[in-house]
């Protein structure tokens, strides 16, 4: 465990301004296990330090020893809360670094089922969210969503949470019998859920209150810190993968991308939600356009991209999720890097809680919403 | 008739052995000290119960279903684990004022029960002429077992968090004396059973009269309790430790117990004060028909209804609403409440006065008699309503004067809309080689 | 001192704000989540309660399901489908499967040749990820994931299987009351 440098006065607890406090790695509003070293003049924040690293299993290294197949479910672990995007980006790294075509039929599922797991994620984000603030209602509600996706998932994949959702040059199973089914209907229930979250909490005096004007960051910080993802979108800058550089079915979809205004919490609430609607549209419109056909390529006997480097990333729910992929042309990969979005969203706490009160930290975690496996990996 | 009979056979079995004074004034109130903590122990037991049911669901959920039929023996579970675990008392502690913190805590709840009129003959343990003086006194009593636990707990946060609930405690029972000032001046009495008396004798809810006093008094009511959408000294326990921390076993259970049972006393309060207590038109026939007893023990039901009604409502606005942060929380009791309670202070006043006057110019009849409480006629009651609901408006326009200046002011219900974007879409992730 | 402009309320929404119509809306709808619990019996799309009484209740679990791994046998000849030959620890990213073969004497066209087949195969379910690699590996459907999740054991020792656990699967405990 690393020393944590933040300077403070030798004076006791009750004679000096500053206090350092210590959000230790065991709190129920850290969203794992994450450790923030908070100097206090009061109850201001003044200073801020995160000490990550008490999840740090060694992924990438392991990596360098497995074959690319292998890689896959490992990949599940980081953003444990979006596997099915995490698997996305490993599999088309190695697809496009192969130049292996996949068949239309697999794009389209692809297509529905990650943002089948983006409404999971933002679902879990609002759930966790709320609950800091104190609308516990609302976490067993958009839990009760959730769990509608994952029992698709459980269907489709066979697992709920790590999903090891896809393969390299598809899919390993067609859609099961009734997925049109089951997706047809959470699609048609889904809004008024969301009108019901938004009863709770959008209007809500306490809620404005407690969001409005927290944790603002502004366009060029947000840039230059490297922000991506809703944080990015919050201070009102026009940047989605999906758009920019499509992947999967999304260059045939039809959809906006929210975009906010002030660059604080309460606005990174609101482009969340209107996200979970725009998810819900490209869900609509490719159970429309699914085609027939295969759902994965034929594939070499052991799977060896060329030599060299690529580097390929996706919208995930946090943000964008790269992959950076350096080959020896051996059946194991030289170097595999993940770009965390959420690592490097994290850089932008301290900008963001300096100045506010100890209870608004918790809020500014929230909404950046990180996870710790993809910070530690 | 039903429990007339059993009251005089018990009377005359005990006048065998003791005095008929000694019966009056001693046997009988110990009898009925024996009811009411049972009912109120009972009572706070289950509103576990209920909270976690009702909580449950608002959540779409089921809450305890395990242990007895539908999970109706699970308070009694609780309490057992509670009795069995270790009671411990950390090292460092200051070990006397530790013990003792949470009695207080608990005994300064339970009192209050004492002089809380649950029907109107024998239903009242002590009918004391300064009734609601003593539960305001005692219930603060309350905040010094916070302070004293979070000191003798030994630990910089539970220090600190027991400081700010007290702080808050404190601010808000300045918020709730000055709210009940308005409707002690309609009964002119601080007697609880003569409070109540004054509206059966008016026929009317003092909460038409003052409702702005019943909503600043219920939302004091709830800061006092630490509960939702008050509670960020409790669940900020995450942060800075609420000043039970160190309590175990049965020790915290007790400081529960306190929170629930000061939860039962605001709603009876409230009840009686506003609410009407015990009484409810049609019940009062009964008496009327002379059946003293059975309308003694139907207005106590209808006092149980009502305070359950207050406690739901208690649950209903924990399980929606989300917290306020600490600052906002001090804000509201010092700068909005406390101010709108003196205008009702002021109000109220000026309602009577418009009244009385109206009266003696002997053109509009208003009043009957001012024997008790204000007896007013329909006339009156109509002023009276009518400058209640004014009241409502004219706080508002105040309060709003006064704030306005306030950070958090012009935020509410301003709902802000999202933009939505259709960017361009750029080329395709492209193959290598191609 | 506000962090971001709010503009000034118009009338309505001073009117909204004094009527407390934030806190109403969401009252009632939290007041009808409590009736509705009582009275909807629809939970996907409604009201009703959502919650499924484990252990009373066994839960619906897909066949795909990834759950515990079971060896499959021939149905007419009780031996079991697995050929020995590997691929499945060869596979798995974890190493958790070890696969003992032995070589028996048999006769193929009146000459005696050596056969492989396997003798013990042992499976560290503590060690598993359940991403089903092993499966698609298998080429003969022996080794399958079931649907059995409840694998808990009281000792490490516990979760180590051997050819005969796999074959048999376990016994789960069910609830009736």
């Amino acid at each position: 465990m690393h020393q944590v440098e933040i300077a403070t006065t030798q004076e006791t607890l009750l004679d000096s301004p500053e206090m350092v406090l210590n959000m230790g790695p065991q709190h129920p509003s850290t969203h794992g296990v994450l450790r923030i070293i908070l100097k206090l003049d009061g109850e201001t924040v003044i200073d801020l330090d995160c000490d990550i690293g008490y999840l740090h299993r060694g992924m990438e290294k392991i990596s360098e020893n497995r074959m690319y197949t292998q890689i896959a479910p490992y990949w599940d672990r980081l953003d444990y809360i979006a596997a099915v995007s995490n698997g996305l980006v490993w599999v088309e790294t190695v697809e496009q670094m192969m130049g292996l075509p996949v068949p239309p039929r697999a794009h389209y599922l692809r297509t529905i089922l990650t943002e089948l797991n983006r409404i999971a994620s933002h679902l879990l984000w609002l759930a966790t969210h709320a609950l800091d603030i104190g609308a516990v209602t609302v976490l067993l509600w958009a839990l009760r969503e959730r769990e509608e996706i994952l029992k698709i998932f459980e269907r489709q994949f066979g697992a709920r949470l790590t999903c090891h959702a896809w393969r390299v040059g598809g899919m390993p199973n067609d859609a099961y019998d009734d997925f049109n089914k089951d997706v047809r209907q959470f699609v048609n229930n889904f809004p008024k859920r969301l009108e019901e979250y938004e009863t709770v909490l959008s209007e809500n005096r306490i809620w404005l209150s407690r969001t409005v004007g927290i944790g603002v960051i502004s366009a060029e910080d947000a840039i230059a810190i490297g922000l991506s993802g809703p944080a990015l979108r919050g201070s009102g800058v026009a940047w989605d993968v999906r758009k920019s550089r499509p992947y999967a079915a999304y260059a045939d979809m039809d959809f906006d991308i929210p975009l906010g205004e002030n660059g604080d919490t309460y606005d990174r609430y609101l482009v969340r939600l209107e996200e979970m609607r725009q998810s819900r549209r490209i869900i609509d419109q490719a159970l429309e356009k699914l085609p027939d056909g295969p759902v994965n390529a034929k594939l070499p006997k052991i799977v060896k991209p060329p030599v060299g480097d690529y580097y390929h990333s996706i919208e995930g729910p946090k943000g964008e999720i790269g992959c950076y992929l350096v080959s020896d042309g051996t059946a194991q990969p030289w170097r595999v890097r993940v770009r965390p979005p959420s690592f490097i969203n994290l850089q932008a706490l301290k900008q963001m809680c300096v100045g506010h009160l100890v209870a608004d930290v918790v809020a500014i975690i929230g909404t950046l919403d990180i996870v710790l496996g993809e910070i530690d990996r | 008739m039903l429990l007339l009979g059993p009251i005089n056979v018990l009377n005359d079995l005990l006048l065998k052995a003791f005095s008929q004074e000694t019966i009056t004034f001693f046997i009988w109130p110990l009898i009925q000290i024996g009811l009411v903590v049972t009912l109120v122990a009972l009572w706070v037991a289950y509103a576990t119960y209920l909270e976690r049911k009702i909580s449950a669901f608002m959540q779409a959920r089921l809450g305890p279903m395990r242990v007895g039929p539908w999970g109706l023996l699970q308070p009694i579970a609780d309490g057992l684990k509670l009795l069995t675990k270790e009671d411990f008392i950390p090292d460092k502690a200051d070990r006397w004022i530790f013990f003792f913190a949470p009695y207080i805590a608990v005994a300064s709840a339970f009192i209050v029960f004492s002089v809380i009129p649950f029907g109107p003959d024998w239903a009242v343990i002590a009918d004391v002429n300064i009734g609601l003086l003593l539960v305001l006194a005692v219930s603060s009593v309350g905040v010094l077992a916070l302070i004293l636990a979070g000191w003798s707990s030994n630990s910089k946060y539970a220090l600190l968090g027991g400081l700010r609930s007290s702080a808050q405690m404190v601010s808000y029972e300045v918020a709730m004396g000055l709210s009940l000032i308005g409707a002690l001046m309609f009964a002119r009495t601080l007697s609880l059973s003569g409070i109540v008396a004054a509206q059966a004798s008016d026929s009317i809810w003092f909460l038409v009269y003052q409702p702005t006093g019943f909503f600043l008094f219920l939302i004091s009511g709830i800061a006092e309790n630490n509960r939702a959408p008050f509670d960020l000294p409790e669940a900020e326990s995450e942060l800075v430790a609420g000043f039970h921390t160190e309590y175990s076993g049965m020790r915290w259970s007790l400081f529960f117990m306190a929170e629930y049972a000061a939860m039962v006393v605001v709603s009876a309060v409230a009840t009686t004060v506003y609410l009407g207590g015990w009484y409810f038109p049609f019940v009062y026939r009964l008496e009327a028909a002379g059946q003293h007893n059975l309308f003694v023990f139907v207005s106590l039901l209808v006092f149980l209804v009502k305070t359950s009604i207050i406690l739901y409502v208690y649950f209903w606005l924990r399980w929606t609403l989300p917290r306020f942060r600490y600052d906002q929380l001090m804000d509201i009791g010092w700068k909005w409440l406390i101010p709108s309670a003196l205008i009702n202070i002021v109000l109220s006043g000026f309602a009577i006065f418009v009244v009385q006057a109206l009266d003696g110019w002997r053109g509009i009849n208003t009043i009957e008699s001012l024997e008790r409480g204000l007896n007013l006629t329909a006339t009156g009651k109509g002023i009276m309503i009518a400058i209640g609901v004014a009241g409502l408006f004219i706080t508002a326009g105040l309060l709003a004067r006064i704030n306005w200046r306030s950070r958090d002011f012009h935020l509410k219900t301003q709902r802000r809309n999202i933009r939505l974007v259709n960017v361009p879409k750029g080329k395709p992730a492209v193959q290598p080689g191609s | 001192m506000p962090l971001v402009k709010t503009p000034k309320p118009t009338f309505a929404q001073k009117l909204k704000r004094f009527f407390m119509i934030d806190f109403i809306k969401g009252l009632t709808l939290t007041l009808k989540y409590n009736l509705g619990a009582l009275t909807d019996k629809d939970a996907v799309a409604g009201k009703g309660i959502y919650t499924e009484q484990y252990p009373k209740v066994r839960p619906d679990v897909a066949p795909r399901f990834h759950g515990a791994p079971r060896l499959n046998m021939d149905p007419e000849t009780h031996d079991t489908l697995c050929i020995a030959c590997n691929l499945c620890a060869i596979a798995c990213p974890e190493d958790c499967i070890d696969v003992i073969p032995m070589d028996v004497e048999i006769i193929v066209a009146g000459k005696p040749r050596k056969k492989k087949v396997l003798d013990e195969f042992i499976f560290d379910t503590s060690r598993c990820m359940f991403c089903a690699l092993c499966q698609e590996a298998c080429p003969t459907s022996c080794l399958e994931l079931t649907q059995d999740f409840e694998l808990a054991t009281y000792s490490r020792a516990g979760f180590v299987w051997n050819r005969e656990m796999l074959e048999q699967g376990r016994e789960t405990v069910k609830y009736t009351s």
